[in-house]
Formats: structure tokens, C-alpha cells, sequence
């Protein structure tokens, strides 16, 4: 060829070869150079890290009963990028979610990768919703929490919401109880369908279980007993603490105006508050009783000291404090029986300021218990430097110092455990997913008060109020029972003075005297009912009482061993590991026939309990979803003591085959509405 | 003069190399995508093999026919091709895919006028070349016809619109006047009117306006305009040195849009490594280089500025190709030669890489 040709060809090639150059340096570039960015970042959309809900752990009484727990829930998510045609998938979802269809096709157009359809769908609906097979939909397991006894002891409970516990022992205990979320990675495409299985990067770690001091049984008796109160006399609250004054353990703690924690998000704030540690109020004549262990330790004055009544009235500081009774003469326990404001402030001006918020402080008035709760009141004691002329006779009948019902219950515990108080104690152990106890919280001593002598002195003192005095009302038949009254009138803050309308009505005792097993404080806020009197209190401590003592297996002092006609499963137990089944004793929503087994197949678990909740047995539970077999069969009887095994699954089967499908899914809600679960919805919004 | 040689045996080892390549490669970068769209992963496979067989078949026609029958060929390809590609532009003999009219359909296959009007036009500019190389310094005899038929048949394309190849048939054109000898001057002064030709051609179709600045800086519309070029390099960059290993490309799964064809090269990239990818371009340079050998060892001018314009249109093509896939030139519809999936340009690829072969066997020496 000519030679022409020869050098435009090479001239082309050389051209050529730097283009071919440029592409392997650039891929050179792209490859290696810039390999860990590029990378990192075809990494980043392919993957979509998800976090795996813990399960929560239960809370249960302190013999196991469950007081919250959590039922497996799947949450629906959509990929809208990845949905077919909405409007096709909105109007088959919708009648299945409960949801408008506007709402779900809204949902279902967004633009975003993901968004959650429905949070907390049971079984019976998620499978229905698989059944649909529309693209772009997706599950993650997710747990809703269930409160089977609903209002029963809520305010120690408290609840969960979406981001972990919010209030009570679900918030206090939340680390123990949340456990630790796993993580999984699911691969996606450009479209946001996932194409790989997920790929779990962490297992979720189920949360530890909390053992209440609680006992069930006793938080019903006095719930049962101050709901009655509360609503008889109009009172704007009212409450009840029970504590085991040996090991502080707190045994109940009822207050009203209460909420279901399953539907807290309808409830008021002053329905939730735990006011026996949140609400501090001034105690009154009760509180004369610490003025008088203080006198008592110090040997100010002995129980037969005589002192002057004054005939009823008193002026300090130009102030006149009167006594409900003209008194004359009277010995110190006469003091105390009366309740003589007169003879308590001269006791308590002998006993000395220092001295005297030496012994408050002592009882741990005016410090938190550190029983755990959120928003524990440390209540109001001065120092005494700061008090007036006219502080200290009338702290001495239990005026110008505000207490909480904890404190005041567990002030009388120590006086009731010869003098040594207890820490407060809620919680009594953990434990993990298997039922083995992970830690375990004993009874703990924090100091002496008082004189073991002191103390017993002042039980007799106690009893002798109740005997003979105005705590009569508080008596239990067959029992000996110490205790004080106490009335104090509201300070009005408008006017910084006592206002005459009835204030807080309180009674505090111990039973029996000889070997306390209790101290309880019942407190009537506010009663609008004017005929219970000043004693309105006394009362519904007697009726708590004589049925915790019954409970307890406590024999009478005086009387020949009693048969008791109602086994309730025997005297409180040595703690024990929490028993995986769930033992119901709970609020019944409906009382059916005792003694005959109620139909409970094609109910989800929830429903099945609070219906066999009246009938106090035993409940095995096995599986997840819809009861489908029970022992035993409906009708049957109920033998004393042998526990009802229910059987569930998913979406229902065999005997409960009719339940499936639609039905399953409106028993649910029904349900639901029944226990008042919240609607997811709800719970997201807060 | 010995009459026959063997054919180019390194030029039909690397073709067959890259058909193979790009069998596997089409197969691994389709087959969820042809799973979701058509229920069968081997959607384009069947129909990558199946075009590939034709293009063997071919090939193997064209290496057992005289090249030099195609010189008498040169009007009714010239004509054949101005007719369908002004068919494939009356709506409803071609087929419209994404706004362009590209595709006339042949019952169950589709064709690509634009192929056949590249391979028209190689062979008519040999032809003319051949018979008029001493007229070169002429400005009407031996610079202008080519130019004019080089233009008509880009207008069509460019009508069609396919900016790609439009711009192929241009440099293909320009690029074998420049071998036959034509005045550089003259052919850098193309380039006066190619400006506002280029800027009329973007301004008439906004997208490609996009395109070009997407391809300056794609970070600019990460999910836009600059989707597919940083997609593409996500997949390069994933590929590493030595690559995912076949069939793990992740940027297959509905990332990159046209993996399977226009951007295979990136699966390539991501599958195969640097390594890999290096390879495939170092293919291609010596199936270029072979090319040339093979025109400048022609045994007389129309062999030579055949093999030429064969070998510039693949290199052209291919360069293009791996330009755009690793963003060095703005994105436009451009099928890498024997990987990308696509029949008829796979199919005149192989007829053209016979016709070399035919070409090579008889060299003068």
C-alpha cells in the first residue's frame, strides 16, 4: 500500500491507543483509586438496617401472676416504590386493617422507601394480609404489651409506650425490661424490594422478667375496698399502701382515680399519678405518733405522765390551737387515744426542735424512699433553723411538714419492726427469658430509729388507740390492731391559711400487734360525703385488713383455730423462680359460673384470661394467637386445684376452625376493645 | 501471489472470545431483571444466544464470500438502508421505545436500520475511496460526496432521534477521509457548522441538555440525570480489583438501568475486577489492532479501506461505549460491539467481522 495510507493509519492507531489508555486509567481510577468510596457507598443502598424488637419482659406479682406482658405482634410496612397498584392494594387492605382506604392508599403513595402501614397487627390479620400477596409489603415482628389485670395495681405497673416504658415500673425498670433490640440487614434493590432474606446482624435479646413485692391478691382486696370507698364518699382521691414492715416489701398499693394501662393514652394525668409517692399531704394527727416515739426514746415522758388538757385550747405565738374535746388531766396514752392536739404540743415543745427533726429525719420524712419509682416527693421538712415560733408545736400533731403515704407506711413499719427501718422495696428480683433469676433484691435494714423497748411500747400505745380510743372503727375481730387516726385540714393556697373544708382523712395501724404482718395506710382526699366523719378511714382499713389477715392465714388470738372456707393458695411463699405459668388472679370483667369451665376456644389469649380471671385457677398456656383447645372441656367442672391447660394458634384450627380468617380478626378487635388496648395509633401519637 | 492465506486466526479468537464474554455477561446482568419483568431469567439469554448463533452463521458467510462482491453491492445497501431508516420514522412500522423510533419489527425479532446503514456505508465509502483516492485534494470529486452521504444517512438517524449513532456515521465518514489522505485542514474545518449542528441538536431535545451535564458532574442530580453514570461507577467501584465474581454483581438488581445492555461494561467492571475489565479492553485494542494490520496488508484499495472502515466503526463504537460507561463522555444509546445485548447490532458486528476475515486471507504481499 502507499505510504500515505501506512502513516494516516498510524497516526489513527497512536490515537487510538491513547483512547483505550485513558479507559484503563480511568477504570484504573474507578477501581482502585476511588474502590472504598464507591463501594461504601453501593453498600449503603443496598442494605437497610432494621432493628429487631426486643421482646419485653414481664412484670409479675410476687408469686408469679403476670401483671404485664407481651403478645407477639407483626407490624406492617409497605415499600411504596415496590407496590404494584395502589389503588388496588389500598382498597383490598383496607377492609382487612380497619382503615379508611384513602388513609391507606395516602400511605401507600408516599414518597418514601418505607412506611409503616400498621404497627402491632395480631396474627390472624397479618396472615390475612400475606394472604393478599400485594408487592411491597412487609412484616416485622413487634410486640404489644398487655396489662391482663388492667386497672389492678396501674399505678405501680405504669405502662409502655412505643419507645419503652413511660411511667411506673415499666419506665423505673425499663433497662431490665426493654432487653436489647437486635439488628438485621435487609438487602433491596433500586426499587426498595427486598430480594435477600434478612440477615440477622444481632438477635434481639428478650428483656429480663421483674418480680414485684406486689402480691395480686392483696392489691385486689384493697383496690376492691378503696374503689368502693372512693366512689361512697366522693373523695377526690383515695388510697391505699400496704407494707410487709419486716422486709419493707410493699404488698399493694391502691389508689383511685385510676386508668387501664392498656388504653393510657385516653387516660388524665391525675388518673395515672402514682400519688402515694408523687403526692405528698400533710398527715395530721397520725403523725403525732412519731412525735411520740421521738418523746417516748428520749424518756421526755413516760405512757402514764400526766399532763393538763388546757380544757381544750392552747395559744403559742398568738396562734390558738383547739382539741375537739374539752380535756383535763390525762395520762400520755390518753394523750394519744383522744388524739389531744393540747397534750401532744406540750409533749412535743418538751422534746425540742433539734432533737425533734433528729427523730423525722430518722424516719426518713423529709428524703425520698428510693423505693425506685419516677417522681418520688421528698415531701417538706424544714431544717430548724428555718422554723418559726410556732413550727414545732405544730409539726408535733403533724401540721407544716407534708409526707408521702410511702413514707408514712414505711416510718410506721420500723416502728412496727421493733424500730429498725426497712428500705422500701418494689421490686424483689429479676429474671431472664428461661425463668432463671438474675438478680435478686433482698430486705435491707437501712437503720434504728428507736429503741426495740421504744418501739413496743408504742405498739401498745397503738392498740390501745384502736381499743379504746378514736380509732376504734379500725378493730378487726379476733385481731390485735394498733393504728392512729388522722385528719388534716388543706392548707388553702389562696390564703395561706387552714381551710375548714375536709381535708385529707387518714388511718395508719399495724396488724396484728404481736406480730405485725402489715402496715397499712388508707387515705380518703378530699371527701365530699360529710357523714363518714373524721373516721371515715378507720374503717376501710378494718375491712382491707381482716381479708389480708384471712388471706395471710393469720389465726386469731383468741378464738380456736378457724376452718377456712376459701383456700386462696396458701400464705405468702419464700421467693421462689418465677413459674412460667400464668397464675390469674385478676379484676374479672365478667364473673361466670364458678366451678364450671367457661368455652374460651377461638378467644385470643387476652380475652380467654380475663374471662377465666374469676375462676382463680391455674392457667397453662401453650403456644401463640387463638385459643384452640382448652382442658377442660366447656361445662366441665372445675376439679379444687388442677390447673386449665388452653392450647393456641395462629389464626385458629381444628375445634376453632370456624374462628379463622375474619372472625379471628373481629374477635381480636373486639377484644380489644373489651380490655381497652389502645389503638396503635393512638400509642404512635404519643 | 499466493492466492489464499488462513484467515486472521488472533482476530477470530478475540471475536469469539468476546461474543463469548458477552453471552455470559448478558445472561448474569439479565437475568433478574428478566425474571421480574418477563417470568424467565433466560429471557435474553434465549435471545442473545439466538442472535448470537445468526451472527456466527454470519460470520461464517462472509468469510466464505468474496468481499469484493460487496462492491457491487454498494447501491442497493446505500438504498435498502435510506428506505428502512425513513420507515422505522412512519409511526406504526416502527417500533417507539423510551420516545424514539429505532426498531422495525420483524414478527418476533426487531432490527435496527441504524446497523444496517453503518454497514452500508462502510462498504460505499471503500468503494468510493478505493476508486477515487487520487482525487482527494478535490475538493467536489473526492471530499464532498462521501460527506454528503455520510450526512444524509446521520439526519435520518438523528430524525429517528439516535444521537449515537448518528454520531457514529459521522466519525465513521470523517475518520476514512482522513485515512484516504484528505486535507486535515479541510476536516478540521467540519467542525465549524458540527458546533451549532451539536447545539441545535441539544436544544431541539432538552434531555440530551441533561445528559451532558449530568455527565460534567453527576453528583449534581444523584437520582436524576446523573442517576445511571453514578450507578455505573457505584459498580466499577464495587468491583474492586479483581471483581465480585460472576453473577454477584449487586448493581444489576434494578440499580443500574441497562445493565444488560448499553452498560454492561460496568457489570463487567463489578464482576469481573479491574482485572477483568482491563482484559476486555485490551481485547478490543487488539481486535483493533488486528483491524488495521489486516487493511494495511489488503491486497488492493477496496479490501483495504474496507477492513479500515469496519475496523473504525467498531473502535468508534467500543470507545464510545467505555466512555460513556466510565463517564467520560456524556451518556448516549450506544451497544458495546459483541457484548451488549441487541440482535441486529450483534448481528452485523459478526458479518462484519467476517467480512475482515474474508479480507485478511487475501493479502498482498
Amino acid at each position: 500500500m502507499t505510504s500515505p495510507l501506512r502513516t494516516r493509519v498510524l497516526i489513527l492507531a497512536a490515537l487510538l491507543a491513547v483512547a483505550f489508555g485513558a479507559v484503563v486509567s480511568k477504570l484504573a481510577t474507578l477501581q482502585i483509586v476511588r474502590r472504598a468510596e464507591l463501594a461504601g457507598l453501593a453498600e449503603r443502598q443496598y442494605s437497610r438496617t432494621i432493628s429487631l424488637q426486643a421482646l419485653r419482659g414481664p412484670i409479675v406479682d410476687r408469686r408469679g401472676a403476670p401483671l404485664a406482658m407481651s403478645a407477639a405482634t407483626e407490624s406492617l410496612f409497605a415499600q411504596p416504590r415496590a407496590v404494584g397498584d395502589p389503588v388496588r392494594a389500598a382498597a383490598r387492605l383496607a377492609p382487612v386493617l380497619g382503615m379508611p382506604e384513602a388513609e391507606v392508599h395516602a400511605l401507600l403513595t408516599v414518597p418514601k422507601t418505607f412506611v409503616w402501614l400498621k404497627r402491632r397487627l395480631p396474627p390472624a390479620v397479618a396472615d390475612q394480609v400475606r394472604a393478599l400477596r400485594e408487592p411491597g409489603l412487609g412484616f416485622v415482628a413487634d410486640a404489644l404489651r398487655l396489662y391482663p389485670n388492667r386497672e389492678l395495681a396501674a399505678h405501680v405497673i405504669g405502662f409502655e409506650g412505643a419507645d419503652g416504658g413511660l411511667e411506673g415500673v415499666e419506665r423505673a425498670w425499663d433497662k431490665d425490661l426493654g432487653g436489647t433490640p437486635g439488628r438485621a440487614v435487609v438487602g433491596r434493590d433500586a426499587l426498595g424490594r427486598e430480594v435477600v432474606t434478612q440477615q440477622v446482624i444481632q438477635k434481639p435479646s428478650p428483656g429480663h422478667g421483674v418480680m414485684l413485692t406486689l402480691d395480686t391478691t392483696m392489691q385486689y382486696i384493697a383496690e376492691r375496698e378503696i374503689d368502693a370507698a372512693y366512689r361512697r364518699t366522693g373523695s377526690k382521691a383515695a388510697m391505699a399502701v400496704v407494707m410487709d414492715p419486716k422486709t419493707g416489701d410493699v404488698l399493694a398499693v391502691a389508689i383511685r382515680p385510676t386508668f387501664n394501662p392498656n388504653t393510657f393514652a385516653e387516660a388524665r394525668q391525675d388518673e395515672i399519678r402514682n400519688r402515694a409517692v408523687t403526692d405528698p399531704f400533710e398527715p395530721g394527727s397520725t403523725f403525732k405518733i412519731i412525735m411520740a416515739a421521738a418523746a417516748l426514746e428520749e424518756g421526755v415522758v413516760k405512757p402514764d405522765d400526766r399532763i393538763f388538757g388546757e380544757n381544750g385550747s392552747i395559744t403559742i405565738a398568738r396562734t390558738t390551737i383547739r382539741d375537739w374535746k374539752k380535756q383535763g388531766w390525762m395520762t400520755f396514752a390518753e394523750v394519744l387515744q383522744q388524739s389531744s392536739n393540747v397534750g401532744s404540743i406540750k409533749v412535743g415543745m418538751a422534746i425540742g426542735k433539734e432533737t425533734y427533726h433528729r427523730y423525722m429525719t430518722g424516719f426518713g420524712f423529709g428524703a425520698v424512699t428510693g423505693v425506685g419509682l419516677a417522681g418520688e416527693s421528698r415531701g417538706l421538712l424544714r431544717e430548724p433553723g428555718r422554723w418559726s415560733a410556732l413550727s414545732l408545736p405544730t409539726m408535733s400533731i403533724g401540721q407544716e411538714i407534708s409526707v408521702t403515704a410511702l413514707q408514712m407506711v414505711s416510718a410506721f413499719s420500723a416502728i412496727a419492726n421493733g424500730g429498725v427501718l426497712m428500705q422500701p422495696r418494689l421490686v424483689r428480683a429479676t429474671f431472664d427469658a428461661e425463668g432463671r433469676q438474675t438478680a435478686a433484691i433482698g430486705p435491707r435494714a437501712l437503720r434504728r430509729v428507736i429503741s426495740e423497748p421504744t418501739a413496743r411500747t408504742l405498739m401498745r400505745l397503738m392498740v390501745q388507740i384502736v381499743d379504746h380510743g378514736t380509732g376504734h372503727a379500725a378493730a378487726i375481730a379476733g385481731y390485735e390492731v394498733g393504728g392512729k387516726t388522722g385528719t388534716a385540714q388543706k392548707m388553702d393556697p389562696a390564703t395561706k391559711r387552714y381551710s375548714h373544708a375536709p381535708g385529707v382523712l387518714s388511718f395508719i395501724g399495724v396488724a396484728p400487734a404481736d406480730d405485725p404482718r402489715f402496715v397499712m395506710l388508707v387515705m380518703l382526699d378530699e371527701p365530699k360525703n360529710e357523714k363518714w366523719g373524721s373516721e371515715a378511714a378507720a374503717p376501710i382499713f378494718s375491712s382491707i385488713g381482716r381479708e389480708i389477715l384471712r388471706y395471710l392465714e393469720v389465726a386469731p388470738r383468741d378464738a380456736q383455730p378457724v376452718q377456712l372456707t376459701e383456700s386462696l393458695g396458701g400464705a405468702m411463699r419464700a421467693p421462689q423462680a418465677p413459674p412460667l405459668r400464668a397464675q390469674t388472679e385478676s379484676v374479672p370483667p365478667a364473673s361466670p359460673d364458678p366451678g364450671v369451665m367457661p368455652d374460651v376456644r377461638g378467644k385470643p389469649l387476652r380475652q380467654a384470661l380475663a374471662t377465666l380471671a374469676a375462676l382463680r385457677a391455674d392457667v397453662e398456656l401453650e403456644g401463640h394467637g387463638l385459643v384452640v383447645q382448652q382442658v377442660p372441656a366447656a361445662g366441665a367442672p372445675l376439679a379444687a386445684d388442677a390447673p386449665i391447660r388452653l392450647t393456641l394458634a395462629r389464626g385458629g384450627s381444628s375445634e376453632a376452625s370456624h374462628a379463622s380468617g375474619r372472625a379471628g380478626a373481629f374477635e381480636w378487635s373486639e377484644a380489644r376493645e373489651r380490655a381497652g388496648a389502645s389503638a396503635p395509633g393512638a400509642r404512635e401519637s404519643r | 501471489m499466493p492466492r489464499k492465506l488462513a484467515p486472521d486466526v488472533w482476530l477470530f479468537a478475540v471475536a469469539i472470545v468476546l461474543l463469548s464474554t458477552g453471552v455470559v455477561m448478558v445472561y448474569s446482568a439479565s437475568a433478574i431483571v428478566a425474571a421480574d419483568r418477563f417470568r424467565d431469567p433466560y429471557f435474553f439469554l434465549k435471545r442473545q444466544v439466538f442472535w448470537a448463533a445468526l451472527g456466527c452463521g454470519a460470520l461464517w458467510l462472509a468469510l466464505r464470500t468474496d468481499y469484493r462482491r460487496l462492491e457491487k453491492l454498494v447501491l442497493p445497501l446505500l438504498a435498502l438502508s435510506v428506505v428502512l431508516l425513513i420507515f422505522v420514522l412512519i409511526p406504526g412500522l416502527g417500533v417507539s421505545v423510551n420516545g424514539s423510533r429505532r426498531w422495525l419489527r420483524l414478527g418476533p425479532l426487531s432490527f435496527q436500520p441504524a446497523e444496517l446503514a453503518k454497514l452500508a456505508l462502510v462498504v460505499y465509502l471503500a468503494a468510493f475511496l478505493a476508486r477515487r483516492r487520487d482525487d482527494m485534494h478535490d475538493l467536489q470529486r473526492g471530499f464532498l460526496p462521501p460527506l454528503a452521504v455520510g450526512g444524509v444517512l446521520a439526519s435520518l438517524v438523528l430524525l429517528q432521534p439516535d444521537l449515537g449513532n448518528a454520531v457514529t456515521l459521522l466519525v465513521l465518514t470523517v475518520g476514512l477521509l482522513f485515512l484516504a489522505g484528505a486535507r486535515v485542514s479541510w476536516l478540521g474545518m467540519l467542525t465549524i457548522p458540527a458546533v451549532p449542528l451539536a447545539a441545535l441538536a441539544v436544544w431541539m431535545a432538552p434531555y440530551r441538555m441533561r445528559r451532558v451535564f449530568a455527565f460534567l458532574d453527576p453528583w449534581q442530580d444523584p437520582r436524576g440525570s446523573g442517576f445511571q453514570i453514578i450507578q455505573s461507577w457505584l459498580a466499577f467501584g464495587s468491583g474492586g480489583v479483581f471483581g465480585r465474581g460472576i453473577g454477584e454483581s449487586k448493581q444489576k438488581l434494578f440499580y443500574l438501568p441497562e445493565a444488560h445492555t448499553d452498560f454492561i461494561f460496568a457489570i463487567v467492571g463489578e464482576e469481573l475486577g479491574f482485572l477483568g475489565a482491563s482484559v476486555v479492553v485490551l481485547l478490543f485494542a487488539a481486535l483493533i489492532w488486528r483491524g488495521l494490520r489486516i487493511g494495511l496488508r489488503a491486497s488492493e484499495p477496496f479490501g483495504a479501506y474496507l477492513a479500515l472502515g469496519i475496523t473504525v466503526l467498531v473502535a468508534t463504537q467500543t470507545l464510545v461505549n467505555l466512555g460513556v460507561v466510565t463517564g467520560m463522555l456524556p451518556t448516549k444509546g450506544l451497544p458495546l460491539p459483541f457484548l451488549s445485548f441487541g440482535g441486529s447490532a450483534l448481528l452485523v458486528t459478526m458479518l462484519a467481522t467476517g467480512v475482515l476475515l474474508n479480507i485478511s486471507q487475501d493479502v498482498h504481499v
